[in-house]
């Protein structure tokens, strides 16, 4: 048997999950300084990795977990919005520490999952901080307007993260929505697919979820008609499974992919038409023997990689049946876990009506 | 390797006082940064309050990326402070080559080598677009550099000469020729062929696309990127696939039958009102490719 090369994992390796997203919450070596100016992200991955397995609360003390939320608050910019890390706040310098969009995202997501009472989240600050990110075209850069020109950044990703953010708020009046739904169908390729940028005419699976998500979102604003075509997206997306899925025709099969894809079409209502056993089997393989996952069987792990496939695998959960893993039910459009979702939009509510009255 | 010279032990920096991070007790996800990028940082940090731009800032700043190259906040500095101080963007670039060769994937590089490239704004991007297209070589997928590419083309648009354009294509018609199935190559074929076509681009232009793509899928009858590229060609052109579909209802037949002609195949007799014929296909399709069995059900239902 030895020929047929390495032992691929079968069972879910959950105890090893949990001590990975641990390890990673703890430190990351030097390897991982690339990562410095994302910390909050990681720690999103981390957070939420361990919300889905159910091991949060059991694993982490509530006094850590009081000293993150304090950690991330420290993250604000005076400009509205969270940086992606302390790299900068000792200036305090709004043109050197700006918000991050990404991180804003993240950082929201980090602070519900913790259940940090958001009395003193600024929505206003937000609201400006959105504005400040988009452009005439409609898409959003990283940083504000002010900070960065060009646009080699401004793509869907952060679309998707402005449209996270005004929908965990319940307001989207930091978005000009009709030119954001117009640069969102100008990415529509003709593979059916959604490109990062418009007029970059290669789909890719990352940027097909957020154009979904994106849309989606901006439907429950009630602004956006849903009469969106999606037949020829929802082909390509299939079209991606090749086993797991992979990002664009052509390319190996990737853990991310799976989220993104399958994320894609949880949101478009047709989770149903994807091979769910297929895709199991390959995010299972793709464990790391001492927990996490990597980008394909063999890969040594990473958080991104890692909180993606659990992601992935709480949606198959369903068609799982007796074989489930008891990982939590996720809102794909967000992605966290339902529990996660539920309590910020209460805790939203609860602190517009104290903060800002109508 | 020369040994790291700490900042404070270097005559230029006297004057500046490190300003340390402040991570607080308990924070999330620490790095254990090494101690050469603990140290640019805390320098940096000084520099950034004050708002300095000098030399001494691009050579801090470039110790830093070398270590973090994607560190936003740092490139954006060095930036501004290339600019202020007028210097050569061009020298600029050629430390940008040597980045590129390892960070192939980092957003941060290729948005720096777009600003530098809008500020020198060469009147004729020739050697940039040569640069590119070597940078493709050793990876001929990367989603960075054909978004790159396909910048370059769009913002200089208008100084790019009718030759330019045409080397391009014959460049990406290679590039098919060398791969037929790099699906990029094809995205910036439909950018070159559709998206700027003639506007009156005659009848002769568009069967010669459609027969480009048919010619592929003879190739490589496998070719995903041929049959997604021929079926989006005849959607934007609003045509029935009639016109195509006698030369490739072979590979509709036999025992193993493209999946991909099944579809091709199934879309055209639904086209022509034979829903019978499709629904038959459909079937076919869900047992030939049962990864898309519930797919396939899911088209022939509809």
């Amino acid at each position: 048997m030895s020929s047929d090369g390495p032992v691929r994992q079968t069972t879910f390796k959950r105890n090893g999950h949990v001590n990975f997203f641990l390890r990673c919450l703890q430190a990351l070596p030097a390897s991982g300084t690339s990562q410095d100016a994302n910390r909050i992200t990681i720690a999103y991955f981390c957070l939420s990795g361990l919300e889905l397995l159910g091991a949060l609360e059991d694993k982490t003390t509530a006094q850590q977990r009081d000293a993150w939320i304090e950690w991330i608050w420290s993250l604000r910019s005076p400009n509205g919005g969270f940086g992606g890390s302390t790299f900068m706040i000792t200036t305090s310098n709004a043109n050197t520490s700006p918000g991050h969009l990404p991180s804003t995202y993240t950082a929201l997501l980090c602070l519900a999952i913790l259940r940090a009472p958001l009395d003193r989240l600024d929505v206003p600050g937000l609201v400006s901080f959105l504005r400040s990110c988009q452009g005439q075209d409609g898409s959003f850069s990283p940083l504000p307007r002010s900070q960065s020109e060009g646009d080699f950044q401004s793509d869907l990703r952060m679309t998707y993260c402005a449209c996270a953010v005004s929908s965990i708020i319940s307001d989207f009046s930091g978005i000009n929505v009709d030119a954001a739904r117009a640069m969102i169908r100008q990415c529509r390729t003709w593979e059916g697919g959604y490109a990062a940028r418009p007029g970059i005419i290669e789909a890719q699976g990352g940027t097909t979820y957020c154009a979904m998500a994106s849309l989606k979102l901006l439907e429950a604003d009630g602004k956006a008609d849903s009469t969106e075509d999606h037949e020829e997206t929802l082909r390509w997306l299939l079209q991606r499974q090749i086993g797991g899925f992979q990002g664009r025709p052509g390319k190996l099969e990737d853990v991310c992919y799976s989220f993104w894809c399958g994320g894609a079409l949880s949101i478009l209502g047709r989770s149903d038409l994807l091979d769910a056993q297929s895709d199991r089997t390959f995010l299972l393989s793709a464990q790391y023997p001492f927990g996490g996952f990597g980008k394909e069987p063999e890969d040594p792990p990473d958080p991104y990689h890692s909180y993606l496939a659990l992601a992935a695998l709480s949606m198959h959960e369903p068609a799982a049946k007796e074989h489930a893993l008891g990982l939590k039910s996720l809102v794909p459009t967000w992605n966290v876990s339902e529990e996660s979702a539920k309590w910020l939009r209460g805790e939203i509510s609860r602190i517009k009506a104290l903060k800002y009255p109508a | 390797m020369t040994a790291y010279v700490p900042m404070m032990q270097r005559s230029q920096w006297e004057d500046v006082e490190p300003t340390p991070q402040l991570d607080g007790p308990d924070p999330l996800v620490p790095i254990m940064y090494a101690e050469d990028y603990r140290d640019a940082m805390d320098y940096f940090r000084s520099i950034s309050a004050t708002g300095e731009q000098s030399d001494r800032v691009l050579e801090l700043t470039e110790i830093i990326i070398r270590k973090n190259p994607a560190h936003y906040t740092v490139w954006g500095y060095r930036f501004q402070t290339l600019l202020a101080l007028q210097k050569d963007l061009e020298a600029e670039l050629e430390l940008m080559n040597e980045f590129a060769r390892v960070n192939l994937k980092t957003y941060q590089v290729w948005h720096h080598r777009l600003l530098l490239m809008s500020h020198i704004s060469p009147k004729d991007p020739q050697s940039e677009i040569d640069y590119i297209h070597r940078a493709l070589l050793p990876d001929p997928k990367n989603y960075h550099t054909w978004a790159y590419l396909h910048w370059l083309f769009s913002h200089f648009q208008d100084r790019i000469s009718f030759k330019q354009w045409q080397d391009e294509r014959e460049w990406c018609t290679e590039a098919l020729r060398v791969d037929g199935r790099n699906n990029s190559a094809w995205g910036w074929r439909w950018y070159l062929y559709v998206e700027c076509a003639p506007e009156k681009a005659s009848e002769e232009y568009w069967q010669d696309e459609i027969s480009f793509a048919v010619d592929a899928v003879h190739r490589i009858p496998h070719n995903v990127s041929a049959w997604n590229y021929l079926r989006g060609l005849l959607l934007r052109l609003n045509r029935s696939k009639s016109t195509v579909i006698d030369s490739l209802n072979r590979y509709a037949s036999g025992e193993s039958p493209v999946t991909f002609a099944l579809e091709f195949k199934a879309e055209h007799l639904a086209e022509v009102g034979d829903r019978e014929a499709a629904v038959a296909l459909y079937d076919e399709l869900s047992r030939k490719d049962p990864m898309r069995a519930a797919y396939w059900m899911w088209r022939a239902s509809r």
